[in-house]
C-alpha cells in the first residue's frame, strides 16, 4: 500500500531542490546528464505503478516510451501540429495502446506476463525499425521543442529544458501517488497480494489491471515526448528491449513499489554510467555485476534499504515498551 | 518464381527452424524442469561460436565443434553453481533479473577476451561444397546444420522418451516433490539437465559460426527469436520446441518472401495471438 510518508516527502523535496540547483550551475554536460536521468526516471516510476503496486513486471515499458516518442515526432513533423497539443495526444495514444497491451497481457502471470510484454515491445520495435514511413533504421530527425516563450521560457536553452523535465517529474510523481491513493490504485495494490480474493470480493480485475497499465502509459507518453524533443532526432534503438531491462534495472536499484526509489535508481544509474564510462569502456560489466549482487542480496533497492535502516533505528530508539504499547 | 525458389525457401525455412531448434530446447527444457529463466541462453550460444572459432582457427573445425559445447557446459556448471543454485527459489522476476544482468556482464566478458570485431569461421573442406536436391543447388554446411539439430531431435525425443533418465526427467517435470519422494535425485537431474542445456546452447553457437559472422552481439539478437519459440510452443515441452521452431523459421523464411515489410511484425502477431488464445503455449509441458 502507498503512503506519502514524511520521510518520502522531505526526499522528494530534496530532490527537486538539488536537481533545480544542478540544473542551474552545472556546465552544458552536466545538465545534458541531468535531463537525461529526469528521463529515465519519469519512466521508471510508470514501470514501479504497475510493478511495485500492481505486481506486473513489464518488459516493453522501455518500448512504449520510444513509441510515445514516434508518436510525438510523427505528429509534430509529418501532420505538423504545434508542440503543446501533440504532447497530449502523445500521452492519449500511448495510453491506449498501453491499456490494450495491459489488457490482452492481463490474463498471464510470472513469467509469461514478463514474455508476452517482451513480445509486444519487440513488435514495437521491429514495427518501428521496418517502416519506411517512420525513417526505419534512420530515425527521425528535426522534432521541434514546446514553444514556452509566451511565459519567458526558452525550452532550447538546456538549463530550461532541465527545468522543464524536472516540473514534468514531479508532475508525474503527483500523478502517480494520486492514482495510488485513489480506489482503483488500492483495488490494484489488493490484486497484487491475491487475486484470486480480489475476484472473489467482486472487483473486475483485468478491468482494473487494464486501466493501471493505461494510467502509467499516458506517463509514459509524456516520457516518450520529452525524450523525442531532448535530443530533436529518435532511432528505433529507444524501442530496444534492453533499453526496457534497464528501466527494470533502475526500478529494482532504488527500490521496488516505493515512487521514490526508481527516481534515486535512475539517479544513481546514469550518474554511476557516465562516472563509469569514464575510466573504462566496460561498464556494462560493472552494472552487471551490481545488479546481479542488489537482486541476490534481497532486492530492497537503494531507497528501500534506507526506509528499513530508519524503521529499524526509530524501534530501537522507542524502546520495547512504548512498541508495546503502541500495540 | 518457379519450383526451385520454393524449394530453396523451404530448405531455408527447415534450417533457421533447426539452429532455433537447437537453443530453445535447451532453454525449454531447463525451464520445465527447475522452473527457471535463463534470459543468458543467447550469450551462452554467443560463447559457444566464440569458442568454437577460437580453437577452429589453430586445430581445425571439428575439434572446435567439439570442444565449444563442452566449455559452454563448464560455464553453465560454474553459473548454477554460483548464482541459480540459490535463485532456484526466488520469484520469476528476480531471475530475469539477474540473467539479465549475467548477459550484459557476459557481453563484456566476450568483448574484453574477444575485443570487439567480427570473427569469421570457415566452413570446413569436406561441406563447403554444395549439394544438388531436385535441381536446386545448396550449400552442403545448410545440410550439416539440419543434420545436426535432427539427429538432437531424434536423440533427445529417444532419450527423453525411452530411457530411464528421460522417465526420470519427465518424473521431475511433472511433479518434483513426489519424483524426489520415489527416490530420484532430484538436484542431481536438474544439475546435469542444465548442464546439457548449455552444452546444447554451445553447440548450436559453434554450428552457427561459419553462417553469421561471430560478434559479441549475437547473444542478443539469437535470444528473442528463442523465447518466441518457446513461448509459442509453450514452455518446458520437447514437442513445443520442436513445434515453436518450426513455426518460426516457415513465418520468418515465407513472410519475407510475401511481406517483406511486416515479415517480423507477423511472427509477433502470430505471438500476441497465441498468448490470448492459449496464455500457456501451444504444448503446455503439465496438462494445463
Amino acid at each position: 500500500m502507498f503512503y506519502q510518508t514524511p520521510l518520502r516527502k522531505v526526499i522528494m523535496l530534496a530532490y527537486l531542490l538539488i536537481c533545480s540547483y544542478v540544473a542551474m550551475t552545472a556546465d552544458y554536460f552536466g545538465v545534458e546528464i541531468l535531463t537525461e536521468l529526469l528521463i529515465l526516471a519519469i519512466i521508471a516510476l510508470a514501470l514501479d505503478l504497475v510493478a511495485g503496486f500492481g505486481g506486473m513486471v513489464s518488459l516493453c515499458h522501455g518500448a512504449l516510451s520510444g513509441l510515445g516518442a514516434y508518436v510525438f515526432a510523427t505528429l509534430c513533423t509529418k501532420l505538423g501540429l504545434g508542440a503543446g497539443e501533440s504532447i497530449l495526444i502523445t500521452c492519449v495514444v500511448t495510453g491506449m495502446i498501453s491499456w490494450l497491451i495491459g489488457l490482452i497481457c492481463s490474463k498471464s502471470h510470472g513469467i509469461y506476463f514478463i514474455m508476452a510484454t517482451l513480445a509486444f515491445g519487440q513488435m514495437a520495435y521491429s514495427f518501428v525499425f521496418e517502416s519506411s514511413y517512420l525513417g526505419g533504421d534512420n530515425g527521425m530527425a528535426g522534432i521541434p521543442r514546446l514553444d514556452l516563450t509566451p511565459i519567458s521560457i526558452d525550452l532550447f536553452d538546456s538549463t530550461h529544458f532541465a527545468l522543464f523535465s524536472l516540473f514534468c517529474l514531479a508532475v508525474s510523481y503527483w500523478f502517480i501517488s494520486k492514482v495510488l491513493s485513489s480506489g482503483l490504485g488500492r483495488s490494484m495494490v489488493g490484486i497484487m497480494y491475491s487475486e484470486k480474493r480480489s475476484r472473489a470480493l467482486g472487483q473486475p480485475v483485468t478491468r482494473i489491471k487494464a486501466n493501471i497499465f493505461g494510467l502509467s502509459g499516458i506517463i509514459l507518453g509524456l516520457a516518450g515526448a520529452l525524450s523525442a524533443q531532448h535530443f530533436m532526432f529518435i532511432s528505433p534503438s529507444l524501442l530496444s528491449w534492453t533499453h526496457s531491462g534497464e528501466v527494470l534495472v533502475v526500478v529494482i536499484l532504488g527500490g521496488l513499489g516505493t515512487l521514490i526509489g526508481p527516481i534515486i535508481g535512475a539517479t544513481a544509474f546514469v550518474v554511476l554510467k557516465h562516472e563509469i564510462s569514464n575510466y573504462t569502456d566496460h561498464w556494462h560489466l560493472i552494472v552487471g555485476i551490481i545488479l546481479i549482487l542488489v537482486v541476490m542480496g534481497g532486492a530492497k533497492g537503494i531507497y528501500g534499504m534506507l526506509e528499513s535502516y530508519i524503521e529499524q533505528r526509530k524501534t530501537k530508539a522507542a524502546g520495547p515498551e512504548r512498541v508495546l504499547s503502541e500495540e | 518464381m518457379d519450383t526451385s525458389f520454393w524449394i530453396l525457401q523451404l530448405l531455408n525455412a527447415l534450417q533457421l527452424s533447426m539452429l532455433l531448434f537447437l537453443l530453445s530446447v535447451g532453454l525449454t527444457v531447463i525451464f520445465g524442469l527447475m522452473h527457471f529463466v535463463n534470459l543468458a541462453h543467447g550469450a551462452l550460444y554467443a560463447f559457444g561460436a566464440y569458442v568454437a572459432a577460437t580453437i577452429a582457427a589453430s586445430m581445425g573445425y571439428w575439434v572446435g565443434l567439439f570442444i565449444a559445447p563442452l566449455a559452454v557446459a563448464v560455464l553453465g556448471l560454474v553459473l548454477y553453481q554460483f548464482l541459480i543454485k540459490s535463485m532456484r527459489s526466488s520469484g520469476p522476476m528476480a531471475q530475469v533479473l539477474v540473467t539479465f544482468g549475467l548477459i550484459f556482464a557476459l557481453l563484456d566478458i566476450t568483448r574484453i577476451i574477444w575485443g570487439d570485431l567480427a570473427l569469421a569461421l570457415d566452413v570446413p573442406e569436406i561441406l563447403s561444397g554444395r549439394i544438388d536436391f531436385f535441381g536446386v543447388e545448396y550449400p552442403a554446411y545448410r545440410y550439416f546444420v539440419m543434420f545436426v539439430g535432427l539427429t538432437a531431435l531424434v536423440l533427445l525425443n529417444l532419450v527423453l522418451n525411452k530411457t530411464q533418465i528421460g522417465a526420470m526427467i519427465r518424473a521431475g517435470v511433472d511433479n518434483d516433490k513426489m519424483a524426489a519422494c520415489l527416490g530420484i535425485n532430484v538436484e542431481r537431474l536438474f544439475f546435469s539437465v542444465f548442464c546439457v542445456g548449455c552444452a546444447l546452447a554451445g553447440l548450436a553457437g559453434a554450428v552457427a559460426a561459419p553462417l553469421l559472422s561471430v560478434v559479441p552481439e549475437m547473444g542478443l539478437e539469437i535470444l528473442i527469436p528463442t523465447l518466441i519459440v518457446i513461448v509459442i510452443g509453450g514452455l518446458g515441452s520437447l514437442k513445443g520446441a520442436i513445434a515453436g521452431s518450426l513455426i518460426y523459421g516457415f513465418v520468418q523464411t515465407f513472410g519475407s518472401v510475401f511481406a517483406p515489410q511486416f515479415a517480423s511484425v507477423v511472427i509477433y502477431l502470430l505471438l500476441a495471438f497465441i498468448l490470448v488464445t492459449k496464455p500457456a503455449g501451444l504444448f503446455p509441458a503439465k496438462g494445463g
